[in-house]
């Protein structure tokens, strides 16, 4: 009787000692395709060795990129467009080059997953041309991966001496 | 034995009650209530983790939970949680691979947890801490508030290597009070 009665107590004293309740939430997220990018030269100076024309001016503007795109028929592109054409009267223009021939050219580079642009581009800027893709899947390092474009502007002796800039803005989507 | 049902004060002894004008006795019996620690705890069934205008910031959602605790003058409490369902499913978020965290604010009763917490799979991770003698609702020594209440801001990473699609986990909440 009496070790009953020690094991109810016993029990009360543990009910007594905790007590305790759960409840749950579920968590829910949904991931979309997504894709950011950052130019690492705010400033690509265009520059040429040559002092008889032999050699057009040339400068590479770096960037690092974010993607996610569709598992399934998703897509991506990097595009680039002259948003702001070279300032200053008599020297270069994307728009309105002083001589056939004249042109902003570019190649690209463009890391794994992403397949840089063909051969070389001419920069404008009424369009976006190309500088890189993706395709379904494709997925980034959380870091960024690195991305480039060496640009080529032609040295004709008509430009008037002087310092002249463009803007070039970039663009990544995905889908 | 024989029931002489000539003395009617038997009749009316036997059941239960006396006649107007008999004999009515007092007594006094002794009342006593152990009141015990206890917990209870409300959650929303579900939350959403929405992502910001500014691309692969992490997503970010919030919860209030609602609890009740009684904690005894030598006791305490705490409020508790644990992934006990990661992300599902696969190719997306992971809790064990440390891609959940939250904060907690606003804490009606206790005290939340400080800075930011890094959800688990395995262990509980720190909500709130009741201290010794707390109480809900009633004023006084407890809390004026009942239920009390916490707010939780979960905090989810987004990696570019996650795949798109939806994905869910389970949080459990544990309170407890001794």
């Amino acid at each position: 009787m009496h070790r009953y009665v020690l094991v109810v107590v016993c029990a009360l004293l543990a009910l007594a000692g905790l007590a305790s309740a759960q409840n749950t939430t579920l968590l829910t997220v949904a991931i979309g395709p997504e894709a950011a990018l950052s130019v690492t030269t705010s400033t690509t100076p265009l520059a040429t060795t040559s002092t008889t024309f032999g050699n057009p001016f040339t400068g590479t503007t770096t960037m690092n990129y974010l993607i996610r795109t569709s598992k399934s028929n998703g897509t991506g592109t990097i595009t680039v467009q002259i948003t702001a054409d070279f300032s200053g009267a008599g020297g270069p223009s994307v728009g309105n080059p002083p001589s056939t021939g004249d042109a902003l050219i570019y190649t690209c580079a463009v890391s794994a997953p992403g397949t840089p642009c063909s051969g070389t581009q001419t920069a404008a800027t009424k369009t976006a041309t190309a500088v890189g893709s993706f395709g379904a899947g494709a997925s980034s390092t959380k870091a960024g991966n690195a991305a480039s474009v060496a640009w080529s502007l032609t040295d004709d002796p008509a430009y008037a001496v002087g310092t002249y800039a463009a803007t070039a803005t970039f663009t990544i989507s995905a889908a | 034995m024989a029931v002489s049902w000539g003395k009617p004060w038997v009749v009316w002894l036997a059941l239960g009650a006396l006649p107007v004008g008999g004999t009515i006795g007092t007594g006094s019996q002794s009342l006593s209530a152990t009141v015990y620690p206890v917990g209870s705890i409300t959650v929303p069934a579900s939350a959403a983790l929405t992502t910001s205008a500014t691309k692969f910031q992490p997503f970010t959602g919030s919860v209030t939970l609602s609890y009740r605790a009684r904690t005894s003058p030598g006791g305490g409490g705490n409020v508790t949680l644990s992934v006990t369902s990661d992300f599902a499913p696969p190719g997306g978020p992971s809790v064990a691979a440390g891609a959940l965290a939250y904060t907690c604010s606003g804490s009606t009763l206790g005290t939340a947890c400080s800075g930011a917490q890094t959800a688990s799979t395995t262990l509980q991770t720190p909500v709130l801490a009741l201290p010794a003698a707390a109480c809900t609702g009633g004023g006084g020594a407890c809390s004026g508030q009942n239920p009390n209440s916490v707010n939780l801001s979960f905090i989810l990473a987004d990696d570019p290597g996650y795949a798109t699609g939806v994905y869910s986990a389970r949080v459990t909440f544990t309170i407890s009070a001794t």
